[in-house]
């Protein structure tokens, strides 16, 4: 089972093309430009010959199936994997958030906030300043000052989120960032997804939900592909 | 290299490992035990109780490197450089084997009344010396704490039962610490127990640098890449 490549279109249009998917983006400026992208894992290949470019201030949602490699293009546009071909091109900091949160089971929030804090240029004071204003905005429980293991699922992945947009971003890379989210959450996630597009931020979020396919600019589909297009490395 | 970033790492480090009180606890009981099972039959204790010390600092790295892999990741693509991740544990971590050492040293010279006490207490030190990196490099191999904590087992329990002045022991890390501890109660000469231990130190070291750079994100590259393309300030990679 192979992925072919992305088909890229607005919502409820019909899929486009992978040269079609690049044509809004590749104006100078783009936020993400990825061209080419190929990987396999063990001699399967992931994704095939994949494109995707994000102009500063639109949000695109990458859909597709199980297996079909969204995770991979995400961790790949996140500079954390290399393709096997293919280039990506990110302008400014990448703000990149796991399906799976990527945290210490026995640090606090805080001391989260204060470990990433040097790598960001911010002091501990003011790590801890901005992370506390971006929880709060997700409700996140202050007053149990507990450690990740004690958190519940959506408590964890809020805080994921929260190092992910810690010190500002010009791209973001989310990867189905609100599960366990409660509604209220939720909805708040999707409102600051319309602020983080004014601000002129490049968002990309991967979901199954349908209903989050009209909040975003595009849709890019994952598909399995029949032919391979990249060539065996 | 940023040396608050090295802090702040051995800080968060120290933070970790403290919450873990039973498994440390348990850590630094089970050389003890083999010490004290030992103590009434020789000069043997001392080498066992000192090489077995290597379960507790190498379990320690095993275990805050297993625990760290999911993170560092992010940390590096944060900003972090992989070198100061690995520097930030490493202090601390022979900051705790030097607490460790220590304390052990104190109980086996009391305990055995060696013809050496500098050397069996140079002997502990160099075992924890090369834990460190031990545990490290194991932690960042293993896909988890059971196979790390297994690997551990079988390269200390191999040095344990070897003597140190036997060829297989010296290709073996802990051997240097042995021998200085066989010398601290035996009539066994020294020999280059010091520098070969500093060497299997500097080499775990070298292979942990290694394997942290190697599963580290690309980031370096990709500036490398957006460097040549002409465009500042932000990133981007190609295959390597």
């Amino acid at each position: 089972m192979a992925v072919q490549a992305q088909a890229l279109r607005p919502p409820h249009a019909d899929p486009a093309g992978p040269l079609a998917a690049l044509a809004p983006a590749q104006a100078p400026g783009s936020a993400l430009l990825a061209m080419g992208i190929c990987k396999r894992y063990s001699g399967r290949r992931v994704l095939d010959d994949v494109s995707l470019s994000v102009a500063p201030g639109e949000a695109v949602a990458i859909i597709g199936e199980n297996g079909a490699g969204k995770s991979t293009l995400m961790r790949i546009c996140a500079g954390l994997i290399q393709p096997d071909a293919g280039q990506v091109s990110v302008s400014g900091r990448v703000g990149y958030c796991p399906q799976e949160p990527g945290l210490f089971d026995l640090l606090s929030a805080d001391e989260h906030l204060a470990m990433f804090a040097p790598a960001l240029g911010l002091s501990r004071k003011q790590a801890i300043h901005e992370g506390h204003l971006l929880l709060s905005e997700f409700a996140f429980p202050f007053a149990q000052r507990a450690q990740c293991r004690h958190l519940s699922g959506g408590s964890r992945q809020k805080l994921n989120l929260a190092l992910a947009l810690l010190g500002g971003a010009h791209v973001l890379l989310l990867d189905e960032p609100y599960q366990g989210f409660d509604h209220g959450a939720y909805v708040s996630f999707w409102e600051h997804v319309a602020r983080w597009k004014d601000g002129g931020i490049g968002v990309v979020v991967v979901t199954h939900l349908l209903a989050d396919q009209d909040l975003v600019d595009r849709v890019v589909e994952l598909t399995i592909a029949t032919e391979p297009l990249c060539e065996a490395p | 290299m940023s040396v608050r970033r090295i802090f702040v790492t051995a800080k968060m480090t120290g933070l970790e490992l403290g919450r873990r009180r039973i498994a440390i606890g348990l850590l630094t009981a089970l050389p003890l035990a083999f010490y004290g099972g030992s103590v009434g039959r020789g000069s043997g204790a001392v080498i066992t109780g000192g090489v077995a010390m290597a379960f507790s600092i190498s379990g320690a790295s095993i275990f805050v490197a297993l625990t760290a892999r999911p993170v560092d990741p992010r940390l590096i693509l944060a900003g972090y450089h992989p070198t100061e991740l690995l520097l930030g544990r490493l202090l601390l971590l022979e900051v705790f084997g030097v607490a460790v050492s220590g304390l052990f040293s104190v109980i086996m010279v009391f305990g055995s009344t060696p013809n050496h006490p500098w050397a069996l207490a140079a002997g502990v030190g160099l075992v924890a010396l090369t834990s460190v990196p031990f545990g490290l490099v194991v932690g960042g191999l293993s896909p988890h704490e059971l196979e790390g904590v297994l690997v551990l087992i079988g390269v200390v329990g191999v040095q344990l039962t070897l003597f140190s002045t036997q060829l297989a022991a010296k290709f073996l890390p802990f051997w240097g610490g042995q021998r200085l501890l066989d010398h601290s109660v035996n009539t066994v000469a020294v020999g280059a127990a010091v520098p070969a231990d500093i060497a299997y130190a500097a080499v775990l070291f070298a292979i942990a640098t290694y394997v942290m750079r190697r599963q580290a994100p690309s980031v370096g590259g990709a500036r490398r890449h957006f460097a040549r393309a002409g465009l500042a300030g932000g990133q981007g990679f190609e295959p390597r």
